[in-house]
């Protein structure tokens, strides 16, 4: 699979990749910082993903809004903060490309001239807002949070949510911002990504001349992390929920290091879908259960392979707790079928270039692009990426399975109706009490 | 060009023209329109199969009905059970996508092209030859009585149930597709066979498929997936109810939330059709109140005041009438203040000279410019294809949407506004906690009647 691009690197360490593609008069512009809320210190978490809210309230020399100019261009736009990077994006109709690059540049280069106070305040109270509606008052909403506490000790930084606790949210000042800003948004540590119905060569001239005279910054040095806890735990929290839902959840491999896309197929083999394992004995035959998912979510220092099914009505979370262990000592066991394998493979393939047919946006070419850049240092990592996923084995399948997920050893996190702790699986401890 | 470094950097005089790929139309032998566009770019094909059926069409004592046979359909279908149907598309490196609305129901999938007709030829037994076998009937309704259980607990499932009921009153959009616990529970099998058997005819689809296959392998492939289909005896001709813009009595309804950090809001009211004349200049108001990240009132609620994490507008568009809601979710203790806000936008429009000349400039280029990024990928395609099938739309009408809405000017919005927008006569529908919000609400003049909506 190719897909054509260029990468130069301007004097001051901005990663410059263009991806030519002429299908429609759209433009993508797509750049990644490479600092999440792991590059936060206790006491300010949240402020990687506070910060990115300031980013579009105004840099300089356009200091009304970042907004204003692009969508009178008739562009799309928007950012996302992960533990490991901040990715910011914009599609826009290709007569407004040269804007949209020029308000990137912009915010890189003089967004503090335009960053009050005032401005930080209304922000950090949009981002508790964000909180109490995406984790707060939703259903089940907390229950991540938990699991990386458990997971993660202290001082490791996927230890605590990347949106932030609200006494440090409101402790934070503009300051904290503004130094953060010095410490990690610089081109050093950023990748641009052009895509789209504009000339290679005219991009890049284009992004040299926006992007060239902005400062290189201090390098940011790697996070350091101590290992995860892979320690068997019980815990029960309440929540204004119907039904009792079993999280399972074990440390698991990074981003591209070995055994991460065997567990990837793992996961969707297990309980993604009806084709699979667990869907087939828990929802489709003995409907003990009604929701099922499962995920291998890896990031750039380590990862979290989970399991979440929600107990039927008349039916409890140990059962479903018995039954998913023994799937997974069968899959550690015996591994997968030469069926399932090979319905993972097509859908890995299939996934792969479907993604590609769109230029921007979360997880478009141009964001792929950038993803690959910067955890590989190396865009053009699609087949090898791919290759992980078509040249695993059933052996290797089972092998990751038995090292990764055991049963015995996993955080199992029951969820409960208010007032229903009767509800959790047995012998679990509160989790306001850990 | 050298223009000066800290200058934003100028854009094209005007939008740029869309011209939407040319639709060719085919019929096969029992009725089943087959609409296709060929493109050569990427090796993807894209297939939506839209049914002119959906909740509109419940009996008016089953609501929910449409969307649990349209669960069933593809639980188990020729000779295939649920999860052999479910591997057969996977091992096709792709899913079918089942979909119930209020206007139609559509079944759908993208593949790699080398895949489509493989794929299509299960959309065609799902379509077919469901079995509609009790065992699958059992589970599917015990799969979605936990869904509507768990959307209980769900503020914006909450919130909207109780508005469109509310605001549609006795029209069949008052409903929502999954319908109600005691309806599905009383539903039995003989009913889902019947409504299948009478509303899941090819003469009342259309099969639409963009990629990168001619119009010929297109049709072929339809007509082998899709030509032994055969309109039954019961065949129905719908029941797609009248046009109606009545509005309701105002009031405002409060679902207890005990506790909840934020109140979840709905402010609005019936509204006109898809086939509203006033169709562009809509879009080009709600675009400045509520419908993009400047618009008036995410200006006030998220920008200034920071109450909320964002706030929208809407011009919900059907077939036989419409809504106009604000959504929303905002902290707890400013729920009276949102209200209130959001009331006072929805009356700043209405006044002589409301719109600014740059506020409508910005509003439409925004809207104009934008449009062409709608047509990137095979599945937008069809999707829009749909819309065209669903609301009985001319094909140049995606061609002339940007002329359409730069025809629009300051006066026809506020006219717009003062026959669509109605502050005195919206329905608020909060879910909140009684103790942060009751009595601020009843300040504003308004006494919130508590309800429980039924799930």
């Amino acid at each position: 699979m190719r897909v054509a691009f260029t990468k130069s690197t301007l004097s001051n360490g901005l990663d410059v990749i263009v991806h030519e593609d002429h299908r429609v008069p759209i433009v993508a512009v797509n750049i990644w910082y490479h600092v999440g809320s792991a590059n936060e210190v206790r006491g300010r978490t949240g402020l990687a993903h506070l910060f990115e809210h300031l980013m579009f309230e105004g840099s300089e020399h356009q200091p009304r809004s970042f907004f204003e100019p692009l969508q009178e261009a008739g562009g799309s736009l928007n950012g996302s903060t992960s533990a490991d990077r901040t990715n910011y994006w914009e599609v826009v109709p290709k007569d407004a490309a040269a804007r949209a690059l020029w308000m990137e540049a912009d915010r890189m280069g003089w967004l503090l001239p335009a960053l009050s106070d005032a401005r930080f305040a209304t922000q950090r109270d949009v981002v508790l807002n964000e909180r109490r509606q995406s984790y707060e008052n939703r259903p089940y909403g907390l229950a991540q949070f938990v699991l990386l506490e458990t997971i993660f000790p202290d001082d490791h930084p996927y230890h605590w949510p990347t949106i932030g606790y609200p006494d440090d949210l409101r402790a934070a000042t503009a300051d904290d911002a503004r130094a953060f800003f010095a410490r990690c948004y610089h081109p050093g540590n950023a990748s641009l990504c052009i895509g789209g119905d504009i000339d290679a060569s005219a991009a890049l001239d284009l992004a040299a001349r926006l992007f060239s005279d902005i400062p290189p910054g201090p390098s940011v040095p790697r996070v350091e992390a101590p290992r995860p806890i892979a320690r068997p735990r019980r815990l029960v929290m309440e929540d204004r929920v119907e039904l009792p839902r079993l999280y399972l959840a074990w440390p698991s491999p990074a981003l591209f290091a070995p055994a991460d896309a065997e567990l990837d197929l793992v996961a969707d083999l297990l309980a993604n879908g009806r084709t699979s394992r667990l869907y087939e004995r828990l929802t489709h035959e003995s409907r003990v259960a009604s929701e099922l998912a499962a995920s291998q979510g890896s990031r750039d220092l380590d990862g979290v392979f989970q399991i979440v099914a929600s107990a039927a009505p008349g039916h409890t979370l140990d059962e479903i707790e018995t039954a998913i262990a023994r799937e997974l000592r069968v899959l550690a066991r015996d591994g997968p079928t030469a069926g399932e394998l090979e319905r993972g493979r097509a859908q890995a393939e299939a996934s792969f270039i479907l993604r590609l047919q769109t230029l921007g946006g979360f997880g478009g070419c141009t964001d792929q692009l950038n993803a690959y850049n910067t955890y590989r240092g190396e865009p053009d990592f699609f087949d090898l990426d791919l290759q992980r996923y078509l040249d695993t084995t059933g052996d290797a399948l089972r092998a990751s399975s038995g090292e990764w997920l055991d049963p015995d050893r996993a955080v199992a996190l029951s969820v409960v109706p208010v007032g229903r702790r009767d509800l959790a699986l047995a012998g679990s401890n509160d989790v306001s009490q850990t | 060009v050298t223009t000066d470094r800290f200058v934003l950097p100028a854009i094209g005089v005007s939008a740029m023209p869309v011209t939407f790929p040319a639709i060719a139309r085919d019929r096969l032998d029992n009725g089943l329109q087959v609409w296709s566009i060929s493109q050569t770019t990427v090796p993807v094909a894209s297939a939506l199969l839209v049914i002119m059926r959906g909740a509109v069409d419940d009996p008016a004592d089953r609501p929910g009905l449409a969307g649990m046979t349209a669960d069933l359909v593809d639980e188990a279908a020729g000779p295939y059970d649920a999860i052999q149907l479910a591997d057969a598309f996977a091992r096709l490196g792709t899913r079918l996508a089942v979909d119930v609305g209020s206007d139609v129901t559509t079944l759908g999938f993208t593949a790699v092209a080398h895949h489509f007709r493989a794929a299509l030829q299960l959309l065609g037994e799902v379509v077919i030859r469901p079995r509609l076998a009790a065992a699958d009937l059992a589970r599917v309704r015990d799969l979605r009585l936990s869904r509507l259980r768990q959307l209980s607990s769900v503020p914006g499932a909450a919130a909207d149930r109780v508005f469109y009921q509310t605001i549609f009153g006795d029209l069949p959009y008052a409903h929502g597709v999954l319908g109600t616990t005691r309806s599905l529970t009383a539903a039995t099998l003989d009913e889902v066979r019947a409504w299948h058997a009478r509303h899941i005819q090819p003469v009342d689809a259309t099969l639409v498929v963009a990629g990168n296959l001619t119009r010929d392998e297109i049709v072929r492939a339809a007509g082998t997936a899709l030509g032994g289909w055969r309109t039954g005896p019961d065949a129905s001709t719908g029941r797609h109810p009248p046009e109606a813009m009545t509005i309701v009595p105002p009031s405002t309804l409060l679902v207890v939330r005990p506790g909840a950090p934020q109140s979840e809001l709905r402010v609005g009211h019936t509204a006109p059709s898809r086939h509203t004349s006033a169709y562009y200049r809509l879009l080009t108001l709600n675009a400045l109140l509520g419908g993009q990240f400047l618009s008036r009132l995410n200006t006030v609620l998220r920008e200034r005041k920071g109450l909320t994490y964002g706030v929208h507008t809407a011009f919900d568009f059907r077939r036989a009438a419409g809504a106009f809601v604000c959504e929303t979710s905002v902290q707890a203790n400013g729920t009276a203040q949102a209200i209130h806000d959001v009331l006072v936008e929805y009356e700043s429009v209405r006044a002589d000279g409301a719109i600014g000349a740059d506020e409508l400039a910005r509003a439409k280029a925004s809207l104009t410019r934008g449009y062409v990024r709608h047509f990137e990928i095979a599945d937008q395609l069809v999707r829009a294809c749909a819309q065209l099938v669903i609301y009985d739309l001319d094909d140049d009408t995606f061609d002339r949407f940007v002329a359409s809405i730069e025809a629009v000017n300051a006066t026809d919005v506020v006219a717009a506004a003062r026959s669509f927008i109605h502050p005195d006569r919206s329905t608020i529908v909060v879910v909140g906690d009684p103790d942060e919000c009751q009595k601020p609400i009843e300040a504003l003049g308004r006494s919130p009647t508590v309800v429980t909506p039924e799930f």
